[in-house]
This record gives structure tokens, sequence and C-alpha cells, in this order.
């Protein structure tokens, strides 16, 4: 007996939308990032269900990508935020928001 | 059965680790919170039959990005927001119903489409290291390209974000 | 062999402007003289050869054309560079390269003081490169060219000083009347090519009979090209700027305001007497148009007192005998009087060039008197002048104006009325010019003395001034009536295609001689009793018919009236469209695109308020308008 493809799916809509709430509810840059983490997590579920659906290596391929990419990404943006924090001395992103139109 | 089981755990502690990164007031737990999250992920690939992956996914993910995070939340320390109006409260409520919308959203599509052919229960090694260096060389070596690209760039990145950062401070 | 030399005479003066004005720096004098002279003179040597040449050839062995090369080929007909040598283009080239040299000459002391001593000699080299440009061009497009550089040479020449405002915009306003005429004469040459299918003189010339005679389209062909001959010529109501054009040196007058250029549109009409003839109401037009400038100048040039001012107007009225003369059809007259009047004319002015070289620059009669004394080479010219354009007996004028009004009288009730203008014209004119003569030269010096005596003109302006003054009176003697008509020998060949060729009636000479060597003698003898014989006289009468008076002063308000009809308007016009249109239209739509475009992006950036949460938002908001759509799909579809 197996775990159906779209308990999989269910599960990684139901981490995006938490890592989504998070990014809107969090002023915390650091917070954030940590729920981006969890977004980008939420689509390595699905890219690996899908690897084991049609048994295909591919999958697991972009899933490496993506932690690459979000290692990446945390580098840049825990570095972003760490000058912020220097030049500003304040953990808000809203306070961020010198490049407005 | 027993997949079930590992499912359901895997899950509910996915879920619950990730409640707990979006709402934790606290940025030491929630980076916490969030390695909860990630080793429930790394068991739901266990059972996926991905074993390579969920082992990066413990080790880079798990073990270096979390503990970059937990370095700076020390570095910076606690502090708490400032007191102040929150800009985004106009749209809270909107917010909110886009939210349950993405999700219906979500639920909607999974449930009713045509997801395709289940997976047999049978052993397979696309998970293997050994499968997946060949399919990155041999089919996704411009994804395997850019990946190291991307590498670089950050690493620059980082290293000019932080000499920038000392020189704010007067060092060299 | 005629037509190298041509080719020859045609660049010497094009290469002298251009050695001169690419010259690094100012060149020595001397070689300015060199090369600005020496290219006319060499040119005018040419020219003589040429016309011995031609002598020596049977008269209808004259005519030679030279076909540099074909510019445009298209649709059958070709515009080529080439030129036509016959006697009347030869004649224009040896006045051109023969005045034109002896008036180079008296420049070069003349403009000695003057800083721009090589742009002068290089703008006078342009000017008769583009003169001889215009007479031997080949056809019509070529003469177009020449006809436009005279323009332009004469604009740069009236300019000369240009640190003078009233230079400037007597430059202006002679370039801006000569392209009137441009206009005409180009729509005279479209009109020729559309009817006759060909630009090249001979040809076209050779066809003019397709026009038909007496039809519509002769005469509006006619009418432009006279358009373009009166802009040039200084004829009613085109000649304003003629009198304006004396702010140039007066060696430029000289040579571009009297003796060639001004006389374009009498060759012009010479040239294209086949067409003419086409139709008798425009030749009828033409002369009275000349009759009528000619009386009205000459009135005109009673009342002013600018010495040149006094020679720019008998300028005009003498141009009004030519234009008349051609207009009824007595063509080799006209270009008789054509010949005359560049040497009397050319003399006139430098002997006036002389005395102003003397007075420093005074050009007032007022200010003038008893010079006599003090210049006798300019008191000779300026007298064998005077007696050449009153046409005193044995003098030139005597005989070329004689000629062009004896054969009016051929021309029936036209030529009578243009002969009786012509005759009151002569009796004026013979006051006006010894009126100068009589209060510059004669009488006591002016009020106060001159501040320096005036002192005598060198070599190199004397030769000049003495070698026209002879010409004033030898050179009628060419064409003698009941003697010898040299001119109209000459040309014979060109005119040969002449129908009906008028020839004045014995009784006509006879009638002619007595009446204007009546006038011209009345004429010296009143200027003598107002001017010479009581020098209080003119004093005296100062308050007699002041109302007519004034209004010769003002030339008969010409220029007041074009001011009124086409200068503000247009600048009432230009106020309006500056200060209403332009605000609202052009303006306003740059400033309202800007405007909107302004704003658009105001609302626009409202969105980019720097929060990146706002931003997350911003997808997951489109995220789940995505969802909608797609569940409306969805449940459509079911």
């Amino acid at each position: 007996m197996t775990v159906p493809i779209s308990a999989y799916l269910m599960l990684s809509v139901a981490l995006l939308v938490l890592g989504m709430l998070g990014v809107i509810r969090r002023r915390n840059p650091l917070l954030l990032l940590l729920s981006i983490e969890l977004m980008l997590n939420a689509g390595n579920v699905a890219l690996i269900g899908f690897s084991r659906q049609w048994d295909d290596p591919a999958g697991q391929v972009f899933a490496l990508v993506v932690m690459v990419v979000a290692a990446a990404e945390v580098v840049i943006g825990l570095g972003l935020t760490v000058a912020v924090f220097r030049s500003r001395m304040n953990l808000d992103v809203d306070e961020m928001s010198s490049m407005k139109g | 059965m027993a997949e079930q089981v590992t499912f359901a755990i895997a899950a509910i502690g996915a879920l619950g680790f990730g409640i707990g990164v979006v709402f934790f007031r606290d940025a030491f737990r929630a980076a916490v919170s969030l390695i909860g999250t990630l080793l429930s992920v790394a068991l739901l690939f266990i059972v996926l039959m991905a074993p390579f992956v969920a082992a990066l996914q413990v080790i880079v993910y798990a073990g270096a990005i979390v503990v970059m995070f937990l370095f700076v939340i020390a570095y910076l320390g606690d502090r708490p927001i400032v007191a102040g109006t929150d800009r985004m409260d106009a749209v809270q409520p909107v917010a909110w119903i886009a939210l349950a919308g993405v999700a219906a959203f979500g639920a909607i599509t999974v449930l009713a489409s045509t997801i395709g052919p289940e997976y047999t229960a049978s052993d397979t090694d696309v998970g293997s290291p050994a499968s997946i260096g060949n399919a990155f060389l041999n089919q996704h070596i411009i994804a395997f390209e850019v990946t190291s690209l991307i590498m670089l760039i950050a690493a620059v990145g980082a290293v000019i974000l932080a000499k920038r950062a000392v020189m704010l401070e007067g060092g060299r | 062999m005629a037509t190298t030399l041509a080719w020859i005479i045609l660049l010497l003066p094009l290469l002298g402007g251009i050695a001169l004005a690419s010259w690094p720096g100012e060149p020595p004098r001397a070689v300015t003289r060199l090369i600005g002279i020496g290219s006319i003179a060499t040119a005018f040597v040419l020219a003589l050869a040429i016309f011995f040449t031609m002598l020596g050839n049977a008269p209808s062995d004259r005519t030679f054309t030279s076909n540099l090369y074909e510019w445009i080929s298209i649709g059958g007909t070709s515009l080529d560079l080439s030129i036509l040598v016959d006697p009347l283009s030869l004649m224009m080239v040896l006045i051109i390269t023969g005045v034109g040299m002896l008036i180079h000459v008296f420049s070069a002391e003349y403009m000695e003081h003057d800083r721009d001593y090589r742009r002068f000699f290089a703008e006078m080299n342009l000017f008769v490169f583009s003169m001889l440009l215009l007479v031997l061009a080949g056809n019509f497009f070529f003469l177009i060219v020449g006809w436009a550089f005279v323009g332009l040479a004469s604009y740069l020449l009236i300019g000369f000083w240009y640190e003078r405002p009233s230079a400037v915009a007597a430059a202006k306003k002679a370039f801006v009347m000569n392209v009137i005429g441009d206009v005409g004469l180009v729509l005279a040459a479209f009109l020729i090519m559309r009817e006759l299918g060909t630009l090249d003189y001979q040809q076209a010339f050779a066809r003019a009979g397709d026009l038909g005679q007496n039809s519509g389209t002769a005469l509006a062909v006619c009418l432009l090209l006279f358009v373009g001959a009166a802009a040039k010529s200084a004829q009613i109501p085109l000649h304003t700027w003629l009198p304006d054009a004396m702010e140039g040196p007066t060696p430029v007058s000289a040579l571009i305001h009297a003796a060639t250029m001004v006389t374009a549109g009498v060759y012009l009409i010479v040239r294209c007497h086949a067409i003419f003839q086409m139709s008798e109401l425009a030749g009828d037009i033409v002369a009275v148009i000349g009759a009528i400038t000619l009386l009205m100048a000459a009135t005109v040039a009673l009342q002013q007192v600018d010495i040149k001012r006094v020679l720019a107007w008998s300028t005009v009225s003498q141009i009004g005998y030519m234009i008349m003369g051609a207009g009824l059809g007595a063509y080799s007259a006209a270009m008789f009087h054509l010949l005359m009047h560049a040497f009397f004319k050319a003399g006139l002015f430098l002997a006036a060039g002389i005395v102003i070289h003397a007075l420093h620059d005074e050009q007032s009669l007022n200010h003038m008197g008893n010079l006599r004394k003090y210049l006798r080479v300019a008191y000779f010219g300026m007298g064998m002048g005077c007696l050449a354009i009153a046409g005193f007996p044995g003098f030139d004028a005597f005989f070329s104006k004689d000629d062009i009004l004896a054969t009016s009288l051929a021309a029936g009730p036209v030529g009578v009325f243009c002969w009786v203008v012509g005759v009151i014209g002569a009796f004026i004119t013979a006051v006006y010019m010894f009126r100068l003569l009589f209060r510059a030269f004669w009488g006591p010096d002016p009020k106060g003395g001159y501040a320096h005596a005036p002192h005598a003109s060198g070599l190199w302006m004397a030769v000049p001034v003495v070698i026209l003054g002879i010409l004033s009176v030898v050179a009628g003697w060419i064409q003698v009536p009941f003697g010898w008509t040299g001119i109209t020998d000459w040309l014979a060949p060109v005119l040969a295609d002449v129908k009906n060729p008028l020839e004045p009636t014995h009784a006509g000479e006879w009638l002619t001689i007595g009446f204007s060597t009546a006038a011209a003698l009345g004429g010296i003898a009143l200027a003598w009793w107002l001017f010479a014989a009581d020098p209080e006289r003119r004093i005296r009468l100062a308050n007699i018919a002041r109302g007519p008076r004034q209004l010769m002063d003002n030339a008969y308000d010409f220029d007041r009236a074009y001011d009124d009809l086409f200068v503000e308007p247009g600048r009432e016009l230009g106020t309006v469209l500056l200060d209403d249109v332009e605000p609202a239209g052009p303006k306003g739509l740059i400033t309202g695109t800007t405007a909107v475009i302004r704003d658009t992006a105001r609302v626009i950036s409202a969105s980019e308020n720097g929060l990146v949460r706002t931003y997350a938002f911003g997808i997951v908001a489109g995220l789940a308008l995505a969802g909608v759509v797609l569940a409306i799909v969805v449940a459509g579809a079911s």
C-alpha cells in the first residue's frame, strides 16, 4: 500500500501556503528568509514526488539545483541583512524601503 | 502500511514545525523549528526512494544553511521589532483571503486534475548517486553549469557584502 | 576652339575666387591683386580672342555649343552641362570681363584700406564667374544656376560691410527680392519643360512655335520669365532692393548693380525673344512696365541727396529703357543700350567712388560742392558719364537711347506711348544727372568747407575712370542712324528668327533725334538754371511742390506698402502663432505628453512603496487571481 502522489502534492501546497503566510506576516528579514526556505522545501517535496512517480532522476536533479539556489540565496540574503543591520541597527524589512519609487 | 505511517508522521512533523517557523516570535526558535521541518522533509524523501537527496537535505540544509542562520541570529542578537503600526495592516485581511485562495487553488488543482499513474511499490534506483550523477552530466549539463555559476556569483557577492560591511565599520 | 576658350573664361574667375578664398591667412595685397585682377584680365583677353575668331567667321557660323558632359538623362530629355557661345552671349562676356576688369583694377586702390581685401576680391571673382555662367549657359537649367549664384554673390557683396546693420538689411532685402524672381524663372522653366519637352536653348527656341501664337501658355511663360527678369533688373514692382543695395562698396555697385547683373533681365528677354515673339500681349506688358519704371525711377532720382542713390535710381530708369525696348521687340537696340549703359554707368559709379573715397565715405550731395577743383579725374569721368546718359548729341546714350525710341515708334500704339514716356524720361534724366554734376562739382564749397581737402586718386582708380569716360563718348559711334548698324549686324545671327524685325523709319529717326536732343539740352539747361547759375536758387525754391517731392523722396512709398502688405501681416501672423498657437499646439502637445507620462509614472510609482512584503502579497494575490480564473475555466469546461 503506497501513499498516493496527490498526498505529497497536498503537503507541498500546505507548506507553500505556510511559507507565503510567513513572508507576508513576518517583518524580521531573518524570518522572511526562513519562510522562503519553507516554500523552497515545498517545491522540493513536489519535485521528488514526481521523480518517484515517473521513475525519473530529473526531479531529483532539480531538487538539488533548488538546494543550490537556496544556499546561494541564503548567503546573499544573510549578507544583506547583516549589512543593512550594521548601517541601520534595526531589523525591519518595512524600513528597508529607500528604493521605493 | 509502514509507508503510510511514516508519511503521516513526516507530514505532520513538517507542517507542525512549519507552523512554528511562521508563528514563533523568537527568531532562534523559528530557526530551530525549521530544522524540524527540514528533517521531516528528509524523511519524506527517504520514503520516496531518494536517499541521496535526503542526505543532502540533512547535510546542506539542516547542517549548513540553518547553522548559518543560527550564526547570524546569534550575531545580531534577539532584537524585538520596533513598536509601531504594521504598514501591512491595511491589506492584512485581503492577504488572508488571498492566501486562502491560493490554498484552495492548490488543493482544487491537486484533487481535480488527473495526476497520472501512481507509482508502484517496487524498488527503484533513480535516487542513487550514480543515477543522479548520470542525469546531471548527460541530460542536464546546462543546469549543472548554471548551478556552479550561481554559486560563484553568490560567493563573490558575499565577499563584496562582507567587505562593505567591514569598511562601513571603519575596518580595512 | 572658341568653346574651349569659353570654358577657360568661365573657369578662370572661379579658380581665382577659390584660390583667394582658400588662401591660408590673408595673402599679401599684391598677390590678391594678381589673382583677383589677373583672372578677370586673362578672361577678357580670351574673350577678345573669341571675338576676333568670330569676326573671321561668316555671320551664320558664329554660334558654338559645347557639351562638357551629360548631367541628367531621363525620359528622353537630357540636362547637359553645356555652354552656348554666340554673338549675344559673347557680347555679354565682353562686357562682364571688360568692364569687370576695369572695376577690379579700380577696386585695388579703392578697397586698399579695408581689412577684408582678400574676401572682397574672392567674392568679386565669384560674382564674375556666376555672371559668366548665367550668360554662357546653354540651357535654362544652368541659366537658373547662374541666376541664383549672382543673387548669392550680390547678397554677399551688398552685405560686405557686415558690421553695418543697414548693409545686412539691404543684403537680405536684395536676396529675398531676387528669390521671388528665381521662383518665377524656375516656374517658367517648368512650363517650358512641360510644353516644349526640353530645357536646351536652341531646341526650345526652335520649338517655341508649339506654344501657340498668343496662347495663354505663351503668355504665362513670358510673364514668368519676366518676373525673373524684373526681380534681377529692378523693374516695378520688384525694384525696391536696388537703391538699398548701394550699401555695398562702390565698385560692387558699379559692377553688379549697374553694369552687369541688373541687366541680366534684359539679356534674358533678348535671349528668349523666340518665346516672347509668341505673345504680343506679354511683350506689351513688359514694355509698359519698363516705361513706367523708367519714368518713376527718373522722378525719384530727382530728389535723392545720396550720390549713389541718384545713380541707383538712374540705373533702374535706364534699365527701364532697355526692358521697354526688349518688350517692344527692339532687341538689338536694347542690347546696344545695355552695352552703352555698362560703360557710362560704370564710369559714373567709379567717378562717384573717387568722390566718396576722397571725402572719406561722405555720400551726401549736401556736403559736396566745387569738387571739380579738387578731383579732376572724377570730374572728367562724371562729366562724360552725365553727357552720355543725358543723351547729349555724339555721346553714348544719344545713339543707344534714340535707337530704342526710334524703333519704338515703329511698334504701334504701345510703342508711341513708350516713345512719349521715353522722351519725357530723357528730359528728366538730363535734369537729375546734371543736378548731381552741378551740386557736387560746381558751385561753392559746402557749408563749413571740407574737413580734409579731398585728395586726388591714384593711378589704379584714375585709369579705369578715364577709360570708361572715353568710352562714354566713342563707344556710341558703333551704331549710327543713317550710317552703320554695328550692333544690329553683330546680333543678326541671334535675332535671325525674329519674324517682323522692327526697323526705325526715317521720319521716326528724325523725330526722335529732334525731340531727344531738345529734351537733353532742355534738361541740362533747367538743371543749370536750378543748380548752377545761382546756387541759392534751389534753397529759395525749396517750398515748391512739397507734396509730390515728398512722394518722390519716399520712392512712391513702395517700401511702406510692402511693409504694410507683406511684412506686417507676416509679423503679426508670427506673433499670433508664437503667442497663441504654439503654446496650445505643438508646445501643448509636448508638455501635455510629458505631463501625462509624469502623472502616470507617479501613480504607478506609488505601487513601488519599497515594502518587500507588499510585493510578496502582490505575487500571492496574482496567484490567487490566476486560480480564480482557472477555476472559472475548469467549471465552464465541465
